[in-house]
């Protein structure tokens, strides 16, 4: 067992040798990222949906909330802005727009903010922003200004800014050219110092027509297609939120390679990590008078002279053999450098080469870099067609950064996928599967087992097929990271406790049983003899093999419910020892927190006295 | 298990006839010496638990405990059954020579078997083996023959030979060694009668303790070297998770888990010790706290508290809270929560370093296979909540069912939370009439493919792989002990070059890089493909600024590939301007105060300049660069006197656009 433990412990220490290569979120170096939510106060806005719809205000809110959230969790140094237009009040830093009403400035989110959104939505909501922001005269131009003076005000260095407008109003001053003319100067003006306008439009009656005017307010999309103007009006939460998605997240790349077929043939591409594992952040250190951050230094020094020692004056070391070999610095790093960073192509291999269970670690995706090497898209993009047709992937050998040792990867073409509302769901390109080597495949040897019979199998199958669902990939939250993040929630906004988190990864248990009914003991019936009990434990099988000390003994313990209702009649439930108590409620299927015997007791004796009385009902 | 470890004892023959070789060949002692050499080498960097014990036999003196009666002359316990290391490479390196004796080599075989019994009394062992490196060149008597057969078998004892010539399996009478031909080194002569006589009895041996296989652990001396030339994998014993996979309340099902994929770290880290006395204890590290404030303040590590970061907020954090409110759960977890199709879970979603294969365990009296699926015909995989201990952080995977001939299991891998996903858009490629290839780039590409197959049928219709990266070892482990064992061996010399069979193993297989020359040439016709000049600049800029930023640096990592390049070449177009820069560069290379005042009055210059052309590009982009070399060029106390109100009418944030500000 020892090893097993050793892994999950050592699992922070591992991260922090991989975490070069499989960073996706930490780019200190680069400057902030800021994004503005330039939202319609109008009343149009405000209106509900059939059926109890909510609002388009609503929904725009609910999709601030979580951004905010997710920038919390995932990217807290980015600033976010939420700038309301169309409004009867004025607030905004040097109160020189009017009907323009900055709720918040452009600033890292924190817990106070994302409960300011919070207040603004439902009906209380729309009271609220009623009552402190009104809605009044549009005027986009002044909105747009008073946000360019938000950026200019920054005294960061911001490496990527964006705007998102929300409006259900395609035609928001009317027939009002002065205003048009002004908005459109200030939304050029805006592109010109690097920012990109995006517009989530919203539903509203009669259909929103884009080329009336907001065609000249926002960025033209990356492609230069005109898909970006054709997308239709969001009517739902979720196509909102999901185009707000896509947006929200800047495209990094990991590193940018050459792709190499042949001598002198290179295709420039960049590397991007889609999915990248999200942990709990690691804590910080504060003084403990004034709760300010403090920063750490580590400096090495001769322990004999108490000199600080120069990296020129340390050197590495290992011992082998009880010999210690010492090697410079610079000969640890040169060991790992096997040639320059890039992709070179081995060759080509049928789909079904591909081994599931060569799995060690995230995929990464590759995209044509056409700003490094011209002509670089044309190539990957018929290299992209020809793999699909043929129904192959591609063998590299990767080496993804300088002085990294070489690894080989599957390049696996995707084609590109869009959903009902044209908006992108898969994108073009190949995902780079990393292919493990012999020294990372483990001998394991397959216990023997005779073969289930017809019988079993199909009641298996009617099992299986009971419990059919969708399977989404971004269906499941980490609770971990939740219930980190609403506990701090809570202790940043004083609240007496923390929000409840819902755990999704755990078996909705009674809905599983409930559509399974009888096949449950049926299958038993078919594959287990009379009186099998697969919780427990083999008997006295282990006790030579298993050295590792987490053995744990359990003696027999199965009591019926009658025998502990006596128990319980008689006050002698406590006289039972604390692992029957557990597995007794393991048999009624109550959930324990604890392990206190106490606990345990509470637990049975409530759940006996509900099936008495059900019984005498 | 922990106590497993094997006892060998090495057995070379250092007799006269060792020395002799037909000439340009390599004698067999050295052949012999490098096997040895090779495989205590692995042993040492494999930190197997293993001891190893080596006996000389041919040699001048004697040293061995049945040294009696003239009996066992000339046979050397070099070493007794101990862990290799250094010092024993060392001393096969300088003290073991050819000699001029002869012994019996069964004598020698007893010695070793002797040796094994005495010293691995009391201990554990899986295994006891016997190596034998010998040209078999010495009359052995057969006398006692059927008893050393006996206790070999007895004590559980294996061998194994090793030899300077093959052997053939089913050899026709008389010793017709002109057929095996004359190509294979210390074959020169063919054999001599001791020879012959020796190989019945080696022969007689293995065939009596492995009917079957004996034969087989008769090996050359060259082919083992070739064998032990690469280090051996890392090897580690998978540990068995034993659990319950759970369907609803009331199903469960008896499995064990294997970690069945990972990527394998090397087990030791570098540790820094002095450059001058090569000792750890000389180095100390310390980690001190300060405040952010310009005196950098120290604080006491105990004067410290913990915190999170929520967004812009810090949170103080005690442990002890932590531990309390933090998501516990139940512990050790394999519960179902439904089934999906298996076309719903892609492959470039997996996350996680590791694949768990579960099984039905071994000693289950009624073992359940449909949990190890069948429903596999249904295509469809379990999505399942998997927790290895109260401990660990609960996943969500997916288990699919794997149907292999001789055996069946689930195969777990761990799937991503909504939290671990970036759902980026890229431009389409398919509707950009730009980037659209043309039939003939199509079909540039196409042979391309055609000719770059790794994968062919052969003769037999068998397709055969030509590359398999998992039968590769990790060639990163492969250079890393081959420099340590250098080092070691040779301390003072700079490190070796990569070994030739590994340098090869990375490169395209050669049949490939010949049949896709042509079809490459087709390729450079059709794709025309120009480095974007950028790169060029990059470099003078680098140059200026003495940094080197042309590739992404391990050590750095740094993710700023998006920054826009600055490139003074850009701005130093003629102009006033360029002079201005080129003259405050100049004056910065000077470190020194008065420099940098003069500096600042350039730059002064350069911003009056840019007002009355009305172009704030140039400035703006010039000071933004300028920022960011600041580390690097060591010039922060001139960034500080430009900043702290020598010219306080300077607007200091390099990112306004000075549209805002011109008039």
């Amino acid at each position: 067992m020892a090893e097993w433990n050793a892994y999950y412990h050592n699992e922070d220490e591992e991260e922090e040798q991989e975490e070069g290569e499989q960073s996706g979120g930490d780019y200190k170096v680069t400057g902030r990222d800021s994004l503005v939510f330039l939202v319609d106060a109008s009343k149009e806005m405000f209106i509900k949906g059939e059926d109890g719809q909510p609002s388009n205000f609503d929904m725009t809110m609910e999709v601030v909330r979580s951004v905010y959230t997710s920038k919390i969790i995932s990217s807290h140094r980015d600033l976010v802005a939420l700038v309301f237009y169309g409004t009867e009040q004025s607030k905004n830093p040097r109160n020189s727009f009017k009907h323009v009403y900055v709720y918040h400035d452009l600033d890292e989110p924190g817990a106070k903010r994302v409960r300011d959104v919070d207040g603004l939505q439902g009906d209380k909501g729309a009271q609220l922003a009623a009552d402190t922001m009104g809605s009044g005269e549009t005027s986009l131009g002044d909105a747009l200004w008073c946000c360019a003076n938000l950026y200019s005000d920054i005294k960061l260095r911001l490496s990527h800014k964006r705007l998102m407008i929300f409006t259900c109003r395609d035609d928001p001053h009317g027939d009002d050219s002065t205003k048009d003319r002004q908005a459109r100067t200030k939304a050029s003006d805006l592109k010109e110092t690097g920012v990109v306008i995006d517009l989530m439009h919203m539903m509203k009656p009669g259909g929103f027509d884009v080329s009336l005017f907001f065609c000249d307010i926002v960025s033209p999309p990356e492609d230069e297609s005109e898909l970006g103007l054709q997308l239709e009006p969001c009517d739902k939460l979720d196509d909102l939120k999901k185009r707000v998605r896509a947006k929200e997240q800047k495209k990094r790349t990991m590193s940018r390679l050459n792709l190499c077929l042949g001598k002198g043939i290179n295709v420039a591409v960049g590397m991007y990590a889609t999915a990248v594992m999200t942990r709990k952040p690691s804590a910080i250190r504060l003084y403990r008078e004034t709760n300010e951050p403090v920063r750490s230094k580590t400096r090495t020094f001769h322990t004999q002279t108490g000199s600080l020692l120069l990296p020129s004056e340390i050197k590495k070391a290992q011992v082998y053999g009880k010999k210690q070999i010492v090697m410079e610095r610079d000969e640890v790093d040169t060991i790992k450098r096997f040639d320059d960073p890039g992709l070179l192509l081995m060759g080509f291999k049928p789909m079904e080469k591909l081994k599931l269970h060569h799995h060690i670690r995230p995929a990464v995706f590759l995209y044509p870099e056409e700003d490094e090497v011209k002509g670089s898209t044309c190539l990957f993009s018929a290299l992209l067609m020809k793999c699909r047709e043929k129904n192959v992937f591609a063998l590299c050998r990767c080496i993804s950064r300088r002085n990294y040792p070489p690894r080989f990867v599957a390049l696996v073409p995707q084609k590109e996928e869009v959903d009902h509302g044209k908006v992108q769901i898969t994108p073009p390109g190949f995902n780079a599967i990393f292919l493990p080597y012999a020294d990372d495949i483990r001998t394991v040897d397959a216990p023997q087992c005779p073969v289930a019979s017809q019988m079993q199998v199909n009641k298996m199958k009617e099992i299986v097929s009971k419990l059919r669902f969708k399977y989404r990939s971004d269906a499941f939250e980490n609770p971990v990271v939740q219930q980190h993040y609403r506990n701090l929630e809570a202790l940043a906004l004083d609240m007496m406790a923390p929000e409840d988190t819902e755990d999704l990864i755990m078996p909705k248990v009674e809905q599983i049983d409930q559509r399974l009914g009888p096949l449950v003991q049926e299958f038993k019936d078919l594959v287990y003899p009379n009186g099998y009990n697969p919780e427990s434990k083999p008997a006295a099988k282990r006790k030579t093999a298993d050295t590792g000390g987490g053995a744990e003994k359990k003696p027999k313990m199965e009591v019926s419910e009658d025998e502990l209702k006596a128990h319980m009649q008689n006050g002698t439930l406590g006289k039972l020892t604390v692992p029957i108590l557990k597995e007794a409620c393991k048999q009624f299927g109550i959930r324990t927190t604890g392990t206190k015997k106490q606990e345990l007791l509470d637990a049975l004796t409530a759940r006996l006295e509900i099936t008495d009385n059900l019984d005498h009902t | 298990m922990a106590g497993a470890k094997s006892a060998l004892v090495l057995c070379m023959d250092v007799g006269f006839s060792m020395s002799n070789s037909a000439p340009g060949e390599e004698p067999p002692f050295e052949l012999a010496k490098k096997v040895i050499q090779k495989f205590v080498q692995r042993q040492v960097f494999a930190e197997t638990k293993d001891e190893l014990a080596l006996v000389l036999f041919g040699t001048d003196s004697t040293k061995n405990p049945l040294d009696q009666d003239g009996q066992y002359q000339n046979i050397t316990i070099h070493r007794h059954l101990m862990m290799p290391d250094f010092e024993l490479l060392e001393e096969i390196q300088n003290q073991i020579h050819p000699e001029s004796q002869q012994a019996d080599w069964l004598d020698a075989l007893v010695v070793c078997m002797d040796l094994l019994q005495r010293e691995t009394k009391g201990k554990k062992y899986d295994r006891l083996n016997i190596v034998l490196l010998t040209d078999l060149n010495t009359g052995a008597s057969a006398d006692h023959l059927d008893v050393i057969i006996e206790n070999l078998k007895k004590d559980g004892i294996t061998l194994q030979f090793f030899l300077p010539f093959p052997v053939e399996e089913d050899e026709e009478g008389g010793g017709d060694a002109d057929r095996r031909g004359p190509s294979h080194p210390g074959m020169g002569k063919g054999l001599s009668r001791e020879q012959k006589n020796s190989m019945d009895m080696m022969k007689h041996i293995m065939l009596s303790l492995d009917e079957e296989d004996g034969l087989d652990q008769i090996y050359t001396f060259t082919n083992a070297i070739e064998q032990l030339c690469m280090f051996k994998r890392i090897e580690r014993r998978p540990m068995s998770w034993p659990c319950q996979l759970t369907i609803g309340s009331s199903l469960s099902i008896r499995i064990v888990g294997y970690k069945a994929v990972t990527e394998e770290k090397l087990k030791k880290l570098w540790i820094s010790v002095d450059a001058q006395t090569n000792k750890r204890e000389d180095l100390k590290r310390e980690t001190v706290y300060c405040l952010d404030d310009d005196n950098e303040t120290e604080v006491q590590k105990d004067d410290t508290i913990q915190g999170f970061r929520y967004g812009s907020d810090i949170v103080p954090f005690s442990k002890v809270d932590q531990e309390q409110m933090k998501y516990t759960h139940d512990g050790k977890c394999f519960a179902v929560l439904g089934f999906t199709k298996q076309s719903l879970v892609h492959r470039h979603q997996f996350i996680g370093n590791q694949v768990i294969k579960i099984f039905a365990p071994k000693d289950d009296e009624w073992p359940c296979r449909p949990s190890s699926g069948r429903w596999h015909e249904l295509k469809m995989v379990a999505i399942v909540r998997y927790a290895y201990d109260r401990r660990s952080n609960p996943q969500v995977g997916a288990a699919f069912p794997c149907i292999k001939q001789d055996y069946e299991c689930l195969l777990y891998v761990q799937l991503p939370f909504t939290e671990d996903l970036r759902q980026f858009t890229f431009p389409s490629l398919e509707n950009n009439k730009k980037f659209t290839p043309s039939d003939t780039q199509l079909s540039a590409v196409d042979s391309l493919i055609d000719s770059m197959m790794l994968v062919e049928e052969n003769e037999n219709g068998e397709q055969v792989d030509m590359f398999k990266v998992h039968q590769l070892p990790n060639p990163a482990f492969q250079r890393h002990f081959q420099c340590l064992h250098h080092r070691a061996v040779s301390p003072g010399t700079p490190l070796p070059p990569m070994e030739p069979w590994l340098k090869a193993a990375l490169e395209r297989p050669e049949v490939i890089s010949e049949r896709c020359q042509a079809p490459l040439e087709e390729m450079r016709k059709t794709f025309p493909l120009t480095e974007v000049e950028k790169k060029k600049k990059v470099k003078t800029s680098a140059q200026l600024f003495g940094k080197d930023s042309e590739e992404p640096d391990a050590k750095k990592a740094k993710g700023d590939e998006e920054e826009e390049e600055y490139n003074l070449a850009d701005i130093a177009e003629g102009s006033v301007t360029s002079q201005l820069t080129h003259r405050i560069e100049q004056l910065l290379s000077n470190k020194n105060t008065q420099y940098y005042m003069k500096s600042i009055t350039c730059i002064q210059a350069f911003r009056e300049q840019s007002i009355e052309q009305g172009n704030a590009d140039l400035y703006n982009s010039y000071l933004q660069s300028l920022k960011r070399s600041i580390p690097n060029r060591g010039l922060e106390v001139f960034w500080d006197l430009l900043v702290q109100g020598t010219i306080s009418l300077f607007t200091w944030d390099c990112r306004i656009s000075l549209k805002s500000f011109l008039p």
